[in-house]
């Protein structure tokens, strides 16, 4: 059979972990592979247990809940737009602000892109 | 076969589920269709509220992740709750609400939070790999190592410093994938980068985070010895 290299098994052995490989005919070779290989099933071992540490302790500890301030504060500003929506007022948001960082390869020029952020309201007539 | 173009096949599949069925799921868990044109401001608002607001704590964990303190948590939070219900007639009912608040407010950030940190943005290929040779040295063939255990006696502030000492696009790619159990398609489509770009951040962001903690355990006293 047309075996893959280690190589390649290697760079899919996180998504292989992840369970993300849609293409079942990928899938089955990275398998296989792992049955031959000694070397690339150690180094599966390894990544499942750097994902596996990193899970476990991430969702042990990122559990917090929101704030009673911020529970507040996000009703009353719903209840603001409401209001703002009843009366007929609309908003456009248009947002093209970022920022991008060009750096020539040659490492001497480094340029800095912005722009920015326009919000437009337009209130009925009266 | 050719592996490569494959992976390059997974990163392109950005399908777009169109689908002319708009459902959205009742308290009950019933599914109801909503009709977005004839649904009335007042219906919509109704429907934000029920089915948007549920998922404040987990963005506020998130924004927590992102800004890394409390204060601008809070304004990422209450901003992405405004964007989102202005622009709640563009949500397709039935898809995925909590990925695209997720979008929300990870498109808020970059845009509005992220502006005032002055420094050049790093591209993946630049940020140092760490080596793997460590991590195999501590591996041992059955149950958990000494370093594992070590690891997960870490206090939860150790865990979450490590995690805001790495560089953001590895720990927002960790954080949706390994807190909030997003697929790489979900979130290239959050973060708004290829999916092959989410699994080597992915993979990067893992391996610092595990060699900070070990560091942390290191300094504690958990871990025995300098680097092996």
């Amino acid at each position: 059979m047309n075996q893959i290299s280690c190589e390649l098994c290697q760079e899919w052995l996180v998504p292989f972990i992840d369970n993300q490989i849609e293409d079942s005919a990928v899938f089955n070779e990275i398998a296989f592979h792992l049955q031959d290989c000694a070397d690339c099933r150690t180094q599966l071992e390894i990544e499942r247990r750097t994902i596996g540490v990193v899970r476990a302790l991430l969702s042990r500890s990122c559990c917090e809940t929101a704030p009673v301030t911020l529970q507040e504060r996000v009703a009353h500003q719903l209840h603001l737009l409401q209001l703002q929506q009843l009366a007929g007022f609309t908003q456009t948001e248009i947002i093209t602000q970022y920022r991008r960082t060009e750096i020539t390869i040659d490492g001497e020029t480094q340029i800095e892109i912005e722009t920015s952020h326009e919000i437009r309201r337009d209130f009925p007539l009266p | 076969m050719d592996g490569a173009a494959q992976l390059l096949d997974l990163e392109e599949s950005d399908e777009k589920s169109v689908n002319s069925k708009s459902l959205a799921t009742k308290p009950s868990g019933e599914l109801v269709r909503v009709d977005r044109d004839k649904e009335s401001a007042a219906e919509r608002s109704k429907r934000f509220e029920r089915d948007a607001l549920q998922y404040m704590n987990q963005l506020y964990a998130a924004a927590l992740r992102y800004t890394r303190n409390p204060d601008d948590a809070q304004d990422l939070v209450q901003d992405t709750y405004a964007k989102a219900y202005t622009s709640f007639h563009q949500f397709e009912p039935g898809t995925n609400l909590k990925a695209w608040l997720y979008r929300v407010l990870t498109t808020t950030f970059i845009n509005t939070y992220r502006k005032d940190q002055r420094r050049p943005q790093r591209s993946d290929n630049e940020v140092e790999d760490w080596q793997l040779a460590d991590a195999a040295s501590h591996t041992s063939d059955q149950g958990k190592s000494a370093e594992e255990v070590a690891l997960e006696n870490l206090p939860d502030s150790d865990i979450k410093r490590a995690l805001h000492e790495i560089p953001e696009e590895f720990r927002i790619a960790v954080y949706l994938a390994d807190v909030e159990g997003f697929s790489y398609k979900e979130i290239a489509e959050i973060v708004d980068v290829p999916a092959g770009t989410v699994m080597s951040r992915l993979h990067r962001g893992r391996k610092q985070l595990r060699e900070k903690l070990t560091e942390y355990a290191r300094e504690l006293g958990y871990v025995k010895g300098g680097k092996s």
